[in-house]
């Protein structure tokens, strides 16, 4: 039940102290206002919040300012004509709704006789501001990164995309954390439907806290359990503005530095912000490098146990001599070796990560080289197998999207154990297991495997885009995301000339 | 949205339909052939694949009447006991035909990759894979061997081409050696191979542009009768017609032959069979999906789980038959060679017949009404 706002100011700040009774970091100051400083208001807000050190600069210190040269008979009516024109202030009609509004960071005021509260902004809650992004580096191209604040990484969209098109669509999840969740997209590129369906899915669930955007994701994931995500992840806004310029919608929650961008394929985790930016030749070539990567980080130590423990028949012999020379003294089955060696690295890699900065890459030299140099020698393992497993961690990090990545990784575990007990033909089963399963997979439904898979759905001009990045010229049409009629990315006005 | 309409391309239907065709019959026939015909197996290929055209040509005339389901239409035309009958025909053709290929697939995987396996687990993992990919629809199924086929196709004729410098060419001599007769029987032989092609007519209503799916149809034919004319006359280059008619399966032991350039690999044997694997696979996996289909259609089953799990466990009971007695994969080809390709001919003929004189009667009513 609500409690209205009455213009009886004692009794608005005494619904007001019970419901923030105990709360030491909210200040509530009672200040006199008016020529004679005979009317009372009431200032409410977060301590550090809203700036304490320039508080006659900020809107607050303005208002108070202002209503301290005006009668008291004409602050109400003043209070009441101006308010749109009070920085961005909003008014609410209880105590709730204004309680909420000063939880988002802005400060409250309230004032005898008026039967409203205002909601005026200030600095807000304190946060990172802009910063380089830490993950998805590139080599060209703009490295900024999202931040914690949900206004700053919509502006940073805003930024790149300077149109009206663009569209923030503004949702609330967490019953108790009351989070802020902006679907931002460009109104004339995405498909309908797509918007439906993710607001019909942030609407099926009640959580009482979405601190972060990976609660968002997996609550509204489809398929659960898959270890494939049907969500693309990015902590760059030109990445996220590319995907909006695609059709696609990318979804932001306050206090998280990672945007969410459906729908995701396997081929979109593959790209790279830096494709587009980089000439074509160069592009393809780190695009199917980084499409083998994908492969190898599941499949390498894997296809290493069914060449060396089943069909050995394929390698040349100077090449079979030479792995069972390393292999001499060993006293464990390749198997064991090689699960040993991943289970090593997996435990190096969550040390390094869980590590403040310096140490973590300390963590990293101990392990890979002083660890992996005497477990050599101490005959735990062989050579061949510290390599098979530094390729395939190499394949993992190869992977642009660490969510993808972990997919591969958790997959390779499967994948050791089919091709340590029946070879070959445990490779197989579990590739066409993977296959069945990823063609089955949709995001929002587009398939996982598009544009390999349904590119008669956009003429099949997606194929350009995939192994081979092709020049820019031929990319003259958006992906399949797009809405139908509103494809047409590139118009070249001297084609067929040169230049 | 896009997907998840149980709609797939013209693409997809054609190189479903390549994979199951291929599999199977680039296996086994130069085998066959080549101890029946010698060189003039050849002839007996295009012979076949006149024999696929004529059942093309038929299956077409089928699909020009189909408005809903295969079954539906059946029903509609030839009654619905005779359309149950008809339809039990094929649920009998496609289980037998899965059970076959899952004996087929097991023992390849058996001898080239798991000597020491155990048949009753590879075949139980085919089987559960099958009713995994059966069980999410045809989209899902579709989509597997739309990405697999370049991956099969590219290295099947990068190896191709590297053989042909083992062909003897005077090892394709003497043509017109054999009897007619013969060729005759190995044109029926191919074309038995080339009955799966029939799943076009359950497929319609799972097509998108639906009126043009018998072109898949013949593009199927005609590529994997050029595929598995190429084949035969390498094979018959390699090894001669005497060697090629004792060996089982030639052409994977033509795979462990060939040498690739820079020599990282000495057999490429092991590599290979995944083409093989992946094309019976594709085949057993039909067999499976359009028994499923059929029974569900037959009993009216609202999902699919229990006619999954009927065909699956069928195919697995056929499966161990043709593994426990290799009589029964002779009673098998007797039953392919004068049950289901006559019968297939007599289905295929009498439901277009039967369509046109109902519409008759239907006309004429109609202007008796009037």
């Amino acid at each position: 039940m609500s409690v209205q706002i009455v213009p009886d100011l004692k009794e608005n700040m005494n619904q007001f102290e019970m419901l923030f009774s105990d709360c030491a970091d909210i200040k509530k100051r009672k200040i006199k206002v008016g020529q004679k400083l005979e009317r009372e208001c009431f200032i409410a807000y977060i301590e550090v919040a809203i700036s304490n050190v320039d508080w006659k600069d900020s809107a607050v210190g303005k208002l108070l300012q202002t209503l301290r040269e005006l009668p008291e008979e004409e602050l109400v009516s003043y209070v009441e004509k101006n308010v749109d024109d009070i920085s961005d202030s909003q008014p609410f009609e209880t105590i709730e709704d204004a309680a909420q509004g000063m939880l988002t960071g802005d400060a409250l005021f309230f004032l005898d006789g008026y039967a409203k509260a205002l909601k005026i902004p200030d600095k807000g809650y304190p946060g990172r501001g802009v910063y380089e992004t830490e993950s998805e580096k590139v080599i060209r191209g703009s490295n900024e990164g999202f931040s914690e604040s949900i206004k700053l990484n919509t502006a940073l969209i805003r930024k790149r995309l300077r149109s009206p098109h663009v569209k923030v669509k503004e949702s609330f999840a967490g019953r108790r954390t009351n989070t802020n969740v902006d679907l931002v997209y460009m109104k004339d590129l995405i498909h309908p439907g797509m918007l439906e369906e993710i607001e019909k899915r942030l609407g099926e669930f009640e959580i009482d806290g979405a601190l972060d955007s990976g609660i968002i994701e997996q609550l509204t994931e489809k398929r659960k359990y898959s270890p494939f995500p049907q969500f693309q992840t990015t902590q760059r806004p030109d990445r996220a503005a590319m995907a909006v310029l695609e059709g696609r919608i990318v979804l932001l929650s306050d206090n998280s530095p990672v945007a969410l961008i459906l729908p995701a394929t396997y081929n979109t985790f593959i790209q790279t912000s830096d494709d587009y930016y980089s000439r074509w030749e160069i592009a393809s070539f780190t695009r199917m490098l980084r499409y083998l990567a994908s492969f190898l980080a599941m499949t390498f130590p894997g296809l290493y146990l069914a060449m060396a423990n089943f069909h050995t028949q394929i390698l040349p012999t100077d090449l079979l001599l030479s792995l069972a020379a390393a292999r001499q003294g060993v006293p464990f089955p390749a198997a064991v070796e090689i699960v040993l060696m991943e289970v090593a690295f997996e435990l190096l890699r969550e040390a390094g990560v869980r590590l403040p900065g310096a140490n973590g890459n300390t963590i990293g030299i101990v392990g890979g080289l002083i660890i992996g140099q005497a477990a050599v020698d101490a005959n735990i393992v062989s050579p061949i197998v510290v390599i098979v497993v530094a390729l395939t961690a190499l394949c993992s990090f190869a992977v642009p999207n660490e969510e993808f990545a972990t997919a591969f990784r958790i997959l390779k575990f499967a994948f050791i154990f089919l091709c340590g007990s029946m070879g070959f033909f445990g490779f197989l089963i579990g590739m066409l297991g993977i296959l069945i399963h990823l063609s089955h997979l949709e995001s929002f439904g587009i398939p996982y495997l598009s544009p390999f898979v349904g590119a008669d759905l956009n003429g099949y001009r997606d194929e350009r885009d995939t192994f081979l990045r092709l020049p820019l010229d031929f990319l003259k049409k958006r992906p399949i995301y797009t809405r139908d009629g509103a494809r047409t990315r590139l118009k070249l006005k001297h084609q067929g000339k040169d230049q | 949205m896009f997907a998840d309409n149980w709609k797939i391309s013209l693409r997809q239907v054609r190189r479903l339909l390549i994979l199951d065709i291929f599999g199977l019959s680039s296996l086994q026939l130069p085998g066959l052939l080549s101890s029946m015909t010698g060189a003039d197996g050849l002839f007996s290929l295009l012979l076949g694949m006149a024999g696929g055209g004529l059942m093309l040509w038929l299956i077409q005339k089928n699909i020009q009447n189909i408005e809903g389901s295969y079954y539906q239409y059946m029903k509609d035309a030839v009654g619905q006991l005779a359309g149950d009958i008809f339809m039990m025909f094929y649920y009998l053709y496609f289980i037998t035909l899965s059970g076959f290929v899952l004996y087929q697939a097991a023992v390849l995987a058996l001898t080239w990759l798991l000597p020491e396996g155990s048949y009753v687990w590879v075949s139980i993992l085919l089987l559960f894979l099958a009713g995994y990919g059966t069980i999410r629809g045809i989209e899902g199924r579709a989509r597997v061997y739309e990405i697999i086929f370049w991956f099969l196709g590219i290295p099947l004729l990068v190896m191709l081409v590297l053989s042909l410098a083992e062909v003897h060419a005077d090892y394709w001599a003497p043509v017109f050696y054999s009897s007619g007769l013969d060729i005759l029987k190995g044109g029926v032989d191919y074309w038995i191979f080339l009955l799966p092609l029939t799943a076009i007519l359950f497929l319609k209503p799972f097509c998108k542009k639906s009126e043009k799916i018998a072109s898949c149809g013949r593009a199927a034919l005609f590529s994997v009768t050029i595929l598995n004319a190429a084949i035969y006359l390498i094979l018959l280059g390699v090894f001669g017609t005497n060697t090629m008619g004792v060996l089982k399966r030639p052409i994977i032991t033509l795979m462990s032959m060939v040498n690739l350039p820079g020599g990282f690999f000495t057999r490429q044997d092991v590599i290979m069979v995944s083409v093989w694997f992946f094309a019976l696979f594709a085949l057993m996996h039909t067999g499976v999906f359009q028994s499923t289909l059929i029974l569900k259609e037959l009993f009216h089953e609202s999902g699919s789980r229990i006619s999954m799990c009927i065909s699956l466990a069928l195919a697995f009971v056929a499966g161990m038959g043709f593994f426990a007695n290799s009589f029964l994969a002779e009673v098998y080809g007797i039953y392919q060679k004068w049950i289901v390709l006559p019968g297939m001919a007599v289905i295929l003929l009498a439901a277009p017949f039967a369509h046109r004189a109902r519409l008759r009667v239907k006309r004429e009513k109609g202007g008796e009404e009037k």
